[in-house]
């Protein structure tokens, strides 16, 4: 009852010092059109107003709108108008054939794609189901009753437990925790993994049981649904008093509720006005460069057509004579009425007749193929299926397969893509004695150039080993620091490690099951680190840091030990160091400072200069041993000292203007004098495979840029370390850290520094496009690498310079691009696309990478790790970096083989089945009149051809994957697009065109006379059954001409294919209907099949037919081979099998070997470097202040989570 | 973007599977893919069927040209001798059965009432087994032409019931308001030439049965349908037809009405039941009414026997003969060029990336 009581006085107390705000307030209409109101509790006084239901739905289509909707989505097609089209000039009097020709194959496929279009949307439908009917609790009367979400209506009093996910945007009342507050995660709305806190209005926080909730009678008048998700005004009236709200006390549909029991709120926004579901977009769907290809390829085929059918009318016009006196030609047939009149008519026909020409099936096929491929074979490659994390590839497109096989320029980002963003507790000195008995990579890569055996030392046995902690040396652990020469400098380490960082545990209070929450991986490893040694970060209060040390009084004694946090001098990048100061329980006043080394030994305190040098020697081997630095300090403050700056810091604190630039200034104040306690070194481990990755796919002729945000130092040695870079590489480096920028930037003046910055950029790119031009005219000149950093980049993109940036770029083997904003890796992806038309792809893994994925050809997220953002933007996503190899060199060159072979297919077999329509047109006069059966010629595309070429499409492999990873030079024959050229086109038009006059003149020349021994003649139609029947076997068989990989599938189709055709025609020439239809192949087959000449006829001409192929491609194969077949005649001999061996054989190399010998190659003045890299915290608001965004900067509330967040793990099994 | 969100705190709803989904349409609910790895870790996802890889090596093509040419050359010889076997006789007689002064205007002539009688006289230059089928053989003649195929009512010539489905006939559909069976221009065109042939002086008889396809007679021409107006309609056509025999007997418009696929085409017009010896003449008296000059057509008379393989036909033989040559040639070719200047199979040298190492750059 007190503390009620006291709350409420609180409340009113806030309420009275407000009294202005709530008479301005008060001066919005509550029921303005741009206002919402809401009665919390009360679902009677909302219903007048008719709120959205909280069901959502993503589907496209429903029962009713199905069939109009989804046929016009199909309409949209160009090649479907065209069918239409065709189908509705085949039912006027000009057309030779009758419409089923064009309808039946139009129908079939839109029947193909409607059907999958049904598919689709009733798994959305499902989705949709199975969320709209997950249960939450919301409130009735007194108890809290579980309903679907559904069910959820604006008004309700909804409770949330931990982990659960809002079903509705919900006005925050109260909370299980202390001060109302409730930690959100939204990752899956920005991709964000740090916690957010939301603070709930004092007034409410009692409404938390359920018996109290029920009395809440609120008013809520808010601003109407909209897509910000960072604002949110509004007003909460509760008994007659009216506060504000603001977007802290709102919690978003599509966040989860972490760190908190429950929490109680109202719902304001439900279903499609969430504001989750107002920034419902689609992400822009992307064509692939073959399609676009294909296309062109379609509109030559058009005119192709066009002529075919103008040649077809001027011979018309030409030979239709009315003293044809067998065609009863009148002066009243207007169709036939002057010479112009029957070539405009003949036009019409025989666009009808030989509107087969267009392969109508083909984008349906293709499709399909695709579909298969991305669900089947990407999703369920064992290859690319990451054990660890459970994660398989993922195709979220199925657009994109052969784009796969065509890329040309890579853009990565690093840290988490590259890097595991894993970062190790490794080594550290302290007081000038190195500790840390591991071996990193680079060291072992050394020492192998060097001949020298590497002793890997034993791991003391039961060595801590744990996710950010790879440490082991017996002088630290478990105390025995205590012996060392100086255990209170060890105990500064620990103690600074402890307390000096923004962590958040999470979790039971235990070491093993305690989570850091960090801004940086680094600071986790730290703390972490700190754990190990003995010093237990357990707890943390705004105010306090609890941690529970071992050993420091005496061997084995436990003592929890709360230390005061009086002031956190934050991180940043000008900064480049962090310090604490924080009161002992004795009272004792200490500063502790981690930073960059040269920050923190230009703040030293005086005389130290032995200690000073030997931490500094330790560095730079740290450094070179690929690790990340950082230097540990601490001071000891007198009180008063202390509390003369504590009110400068806090006036500081609160100053309006300049707050930061006053708060660096006061923090230097105190930053001095420090005393050296010595040095930490991470390891940044890099993905799993990357080094070995990124060779093959330099070898395939990939091009691979890095885009980080990262310091240009720690971009280096990761491009070292990753093998982009190496010695023998000439580097051009462009940064903005020279001295004349600098010297401007110190000036001040903006405008001045852009001017100075931009000559510098431009003088510095000029020298090294000269430069590099030189390179390229030498013969053996070394390869070129560019490094450039963000700020240089901005002005380097500028119009006048892209050019310039763009060809440097282009003659460069890689290209690392250091400190960029998510925009600028965009700009610079669409840079090379747009600019030089190349392939471009954008892998990366965090939110910032989302432009860049969206702006490349092809996007790909890793998935697994962080938050979903990148994956959600992507069109593919992949566990792991080192799943490029396959995802590009094997499937992509496959997508990208087959689809070509596919098109080419479509495109011969098509032009061959109209080219004898074609030249049958010649010698009847041009009359149009057709040469196949109705039925025969729509079943030709749909029926007879369809399958074959679909399992050319799955199954087609021209070498295995195995040797596709071996030999990934093969994968510059999909750059350069060999399989898709014109020149490959004019070949199969060749065939095509040779082929039908093989068809066509063999038949008609030999079937002139006596075909059997009782001297019968054939008619039109005999004549053309037999055409068609060698036409279909010669087009299957084909198929198996130009398979490199033939399984049972090729021989069911293409055997199956060619007897559906004869079944069809026994059945189909052996029926009469009563109905009036030209019988004119009754009987036909049988015919034929009664004579001998059938079967001559039969065996010769598909054979000459195939014959032809059959040489071109012995011919070329023989003199012009290209690079895979040769391949497959150096491994003719191998199974599929014994392939696998053979990779891990021939390469030499392990990755790991591989990766330590490209480090190795570090050049001399960079080894030099201590190897300093610290992302700051607020490097991610960094680039939304370069974006435009805002990001709210909050010390304590914003705690990133570290890389690995918490999923629960699905059991193995 | 949004949609997803959602779906994933759908997929937290149920407690087992609290993991990010995305459950977008075409992605993969990660357990589930889980679940279809493990279960559907087949030969055919990991794209590892079975399957012959067929390598264009010389021994393959050596061997399969050689196969071709083994099988094609016998085919073509037999075919070949079939054809030589066959003795064919052709007799152009369009342009001289006009009488020579008749010549300037032939059209005229043969729409005119002139007696149109004509006497052509053939030698036997060697042995000919019965049966010999006698053709007529018209050139430039479009039975394919798309006005003139289409001008034809099947289920009127089946039925009697169908007798007024002339729609596709015109202008030949009717005559004075009665439909013409059979209508449409292929019957109202039937050729209307006439051929009566003897052999020193002894007629030879000429039998018109059994020249039509089976099919054709039973199923395509009913025993019942009669022929009705025909020929009486406004424009001058070819034959008439004998209204007291139903059409399935008239095998004389049954072979007419199967249409030729080319404008040069031949029609059985009836077969010699007797041997004819080398060296006979065979005095042919014909009715030469059939106006094929105003288009320029021309008319031929055939005799000819057949074998096995039909009539006279040495484009088949000479076909599998070239073909099986060529390929004889180029197996022949291939062998010694590999003999003297052999490629080794799988020679890394021949790779792009080996020939011109610069060129990855």
């Amino acid at each position: 009852m007190v503390r009620s009581s006291s709350l409420n006085g609180d409340s009113s107390a806030s309420h009275r010092r407000t009294p202005s705000r709530t008479v301005t307030l008060g001066h919005i209409q509550p029921q303005a059109p741009s206002c919402r109101t809401v009665y919390c509790n009360d679902r009677d006084s909302n219903m007048p107003v008719r709120f959205k239901g909280n069901s959502i739905s993503t589907t496209k289509y429903n029962v009713f709108t199905f069939l109009p909707k989804g046929l016009f989505e199909q309409f949209r097609r160009i090649a479907n108008i065209y069918f239409l089209g065709i189908s509705c000039l085949s039912l006027t009097p000009i057309s030779p054939v009758s419409p089923i020709t064009n309808v039946a194959p139009l129908s079939m496929v839109l029947l193909v794609s409607l059907i999958k279009e049904a598919f689709e949307d009733w798994k959305r439908f499902q989705n949709d189901m199975s969320i709209n009917n997950s249960t939450v609790e919301i409130l009735q009367g007194q108890q809290w009753v579980p309903i679907p979400w559904r069910k959820l209506q604006v008004g309700d009093i909804v409770k949330i437990k931990q982990d659960a996910f809002f079903p509705a945007d919900i006005l925050f009342l109260s909370s299980t925790n202390p001060d109302g507050i409730c930690y959100v995660e939204t990752a899956n709305l920005d991709g964000e993994t740090n916690l957010k806190i939301r603070k709930a209005l004092e007034r409410t926080w009692d409404y938390l049981v359920p018996e109290k909730a029920s009395e809440f009678k609120g008013e809520i008048q808010c601003e109407q649904p909209n897509n910000s998700l960072y604002t949110f005004t509004g007003n909460l009236v509760v008994q007659k008093q009216t506060l504000p709200l603001s977007p802290d006390q709102l919690l978003l549909r599509g966040c989860s509720l972490r760190n908190t029991e429950y929490i109680v709120g109202a719902v304001v926004f439900t279903g499609h006005e969430t504001k989750v579901m107002m920034n419902a977009m689609n992400a822009p769907s992307k064509r692939s460069t073959l399609e676009k290809k294909l296309d062109k390829l379609i509109i030559t085929i058009f005119c192709v057509l066009l002529t075919m059918c103008l040649i077809g009318a001027i011979g018309c016009s030409i030979v239709t004579d009315r003293e044809d006196l067998y065609l009863g030609l009148q002066k009243s047939d207007w169709e036939y009425h002057n010479r112009l009149a029957i070539g405009f008519f003949t036009f019409f026909t025989l666009i009808t007749l030989f509107s087969s020409i267009i392969p109508i099936s083909l984008y349906v096929s293709i499709e399909m193929i695709k579909f298969i491929q991305s669900t089947q074979f990407i999703n369920r490659d064992l290859n690319m299926y990451h054990a660890e994390t459970n994660t398989p590839a993922l195709a979220r497109t199925s657009n994109l397969n052969e784009e796969l096989g065509q890329v040309e320029y890579i853009f990565s980002d690093k840290t988490g893509t590259l890097t595991r963003n894993l970062m190790e507790f490794f080594k550290c000195s302290i007081g000038g004695i190195s500790y840390g008995c591991g071996v990193t990579e680079i060291e072992r890569g050394i020492a192998q150039r060097n001949g020298l055996k590497v002793h890997e030392e034993e791991r003391s046995t039961g060595a801590i080993r744990e996710k950010g902690f790879n440490f082991d040396d017996p002088r630290l652990m478990r105390g025995a620091w205590r012996n060392e020469p100086d255990p209170d400098l060890c105990k500064e380490l620990f103690r600074c490690l402890a307390i000096c960082h923004t962590v958040l545990p999470e979790g039971d209070e235990s070491p093993e099951k305690i989570v850091y929450q960090a801004a940086s991986p680094d600071e986790a490893a730290l703390v972490t680190a700190a754990k190990n040694f003995g010093f237990f970060f357990y707890r943390r209060t705004p105010t306090t840091v609890y941690v529970r040390e071992s050993h420091v009084e005496k061997m084995g004694k436990i003592q929890d030990v709360a230390y005061e946090i009086l002031n956190v001098l934050e991180f940043n990048s000008t900064r480049k160091r962090q310090s604490v100061v924080c009161r002992y329980p004795d009272g004792r006043l200490v500063l502790y400072c981690k930073g960059a080394d040269n920050v923190i030994f230009e703040r030293l305190a005086d005389g130290m200069d032995d200690v000073r040098k030997v931490t500094r020697e330790h560095l730079e081997h740290f450094g070179s041993s690929g690790l990340r630095t950082l230097c540990l300090a601490y001071r000891d403050l007198d009180p008063e000292t202390y509390n003369s700056w504590n009110e400068k810091f806090i006036q500081a604190k609160s100053a309006l203007r300049d707050r930061e630039k006053k708060l660096d200034e006061v923090a230097e104040l105190i930053e001095k004098d420090l005393t050296l306690i010595g040095s930490t070194a991470i390891e940044d481990k890099l993905q799993e495979g990357v080094p070995n990755c990124i060779e093959t796919l330099s070898r395939a002729g990939i091009k691979i840029w890095v885009l980080t945000g990262d310091k240009m130092e720690t971009a280096i040695n990761i491009a070292y370390a990753c093998n982009l870079i190496n010695n023998d590489m000439k580097q051009f480096i462009i940064s903005s850290e020279t001295d004349a920028i600098r010297e401007a930037e110190e000036r001040g003046d903006q405008v001045e520094i852009a001017r100075v910055i931009k000559e510098e950029v431009k003088k510095e790119l000029r020298k090294s496009l000269e430069e590099a031009q030189l390179y390229m005219h030498t013969v053996a000149g070394p390869k070129l690498a560019l490094v450039i950093d963000g700020k240089c980049l901005m002005y380097a993109l500028d119009p006048s310079l892209r050019v310039t940036l763009l060809s440097l770029s282009l003659n460069c083997t890689s290209v690392v691009c250091c400190r960029v904003s998510p925009l600028q890796k965009a700009q610079v992806t669409s840079l090379v696309r747009k600019g030089a038309k190349k392939i471009t792809l954008s892998i990366g893994d965090g939110a910032n990478d989302v432009s860049m994925i969206q702006a490349a050809h092809v996007g790909i997220g890793i998935s697994g790790m962080e938050g979903m953002q990148a994956v959600m933007a992507s069109d593919f996503a992949i566990a792991q970096f080192r799943f490029l190899t396959d995802l590009l060199l094997v499937h992509g060159r496959w997508s990208y083989l087959r689809i070509c072979k596919v098109v080419m297919y479509f495109f011969y077999k098509n032009l061959t089945f109209t080219l004898t329509q074609f030249w049958f047109t010649f010698r009847t006069g041009f009359s149009g009149q057709r040469f196949y059966d109705d039925w025969f010629q729509s079943l030709y595309n749909v029926f007879f051809t369809a399958l074959p070429v679909i399992v050319l499409g799955l199954f087609e492999k021209d070498v295995s994957a195995s040797l596709s990873k071996r030999y990934p030079e093969l994968y510059r024959e999909g750059i350069r697009n060999s399989f898709f050229k014109w020149r490959v086109v004019a070949v199969w038009a060749t065939s095509a065109v040779y082929q039908s006059l093989v068809c066509y003149l063999f038949v008609t020349t030999s079937s002139f006379g006596a075909i059997n021994s009782s001297g019968k003649i054939f008619g039109l139609w005999d004549v053309s059954t037999l055409v068609f029947t060698c036409l279909v076997i010669a087009v299957n068989v084909r198929i198996l001409l130009m398979s490199n990989s033939i399984t049972r599938w090729h021989y069911i189709t293409v055997g199956g294919s060619i007897l559906a055709w004869l079944v069809f025609a026994f059945v189909y020439c052996g029926i009469t209907t009563s109905r009036d239809r030209n019988e004119n192949v009754y009987f036909v087959i049988y015919v034929l099949m009664s004579t001998f000449y059938f079967y001559f006829t039969l065996l010769l001409i598909p054979a000459v037919s195939l014959l032809g192929d059959f040489i071109y491609q012995w011919v070329e194969r023989w003199f012009y081979p290209y690079d895979y077949q040769i391949v497959q005649e150096i491994h003719r001999h191998e199974s599929d099998a014994s392939k696998a061996d053979h990779l891990e054989i021939e390469n030499e190399l392990t990755p790991q070997e591989a990766r330590s010998y490209a480090i190795s190659q570090l050049p001399r003045e960079l080894s030099k470097h201590t190897g300093f890299a610290f992302d700051s915290p607020g490097y991610e608001s960094f680039f939304a202040s370069q974006l435009g965004v805002y990001a709210p900067q909050k010390a304590w509330d914003v705690a990133r989570r570290a890389s690995m967040r918490s999923r629960p793990k699905v059991p193995k099994k | 973007m949004s949609s997803n969100m959602a779906s994933s705190s759908a997929g937290s709803g149920d407690s087992s599977a609290a993991r990010k989904n995305s459950k977008r349409p075409k992605c993969i609910d990660y357990s589930s893919a889980l679940l279809s790895l493990t279960l559907l870790d087949s030969k055919f996802t990991q794209q590892e069927l079975p399957a012959c890889k067929p390598i264009l090596t010389p021994g393959w093509v050596i061997s399969t040209f050689l196969i071709v040419s083994v099988i094609f050359i016998p085919l073509g010889v037999i075919s070949l001798f079939a054809s030589q076997d066959v003795v064919e006789i052709v007799d152009r007689y369009d342009n001289d059965c006009i009488p020579a002064p008749a010549r300037t205007n032939k059209v005229a002539f043969i729409q005119g009432a002139a007696p149109k009688s004509c006497n052509r006289t053939l030698t036997v230059t060697k042995r000919m087994k019965q049966p010999i089928y006698v053709y007529y053989q018209l050139e430039n003649f479009y039975q394919n032409h798309r006005r003139y195929v289409k001008s034809r009512s099947d289920s009127q010539l089946r039925s009697p019931k169908f007798e007024n489905q002339i729609s596709a006939c015109k202008p030949e559909d009717d005559a004075g308001g009665k439909p013409i069976v059979p209508c449409g221009l292929i019957a109202w065109s039937l050729f209307n030439d006439t051929y009566t042939l003897s052999r020193n002086n002894t007629p030879l008889a000429v039998n018109k049965k059994g020249i039509a396809w089976k099919s054709d007679k039973e199923h395509k021409f009913g025993n019942k349908v009669f022929p009705k107006n025909f020929q009486k309609g406004n424009l001058t056509g070819g034959a008439t037809l004998n209204p007291d025999i139903p059409l399935s007997e008239q095998e004389d418009l049954i072979v007419w009405m199967r249409t030729a696929a080319l404008p040069t085409f031949r029609k059985l017009y009836g077969k010699i039941e007797t041997d004819l010896e080398n060296g006979d003449t065979i005095q042919v008296t014909l009715q030469n009414n059939y106006n094929t000059y105003s288009f320029s057509g021309k008319k031929k008379l055939v005799l000819s026997t057949t074998s096995w393989l039909g009539g006279k036909n040495d484009f088949l033989g000479i076909a599998y003969l070239t073909v099986g040559g060529i390929c004889f040639f180029l197996a022949l070719a291939f062998t010694i060029m590999y003999l003297v200047k052999p490629r080794r199979l799988g020679d890394p040298s021949y790779l792009s990336w080996n020939r011109n190492p610069g060129g990855g750059r």
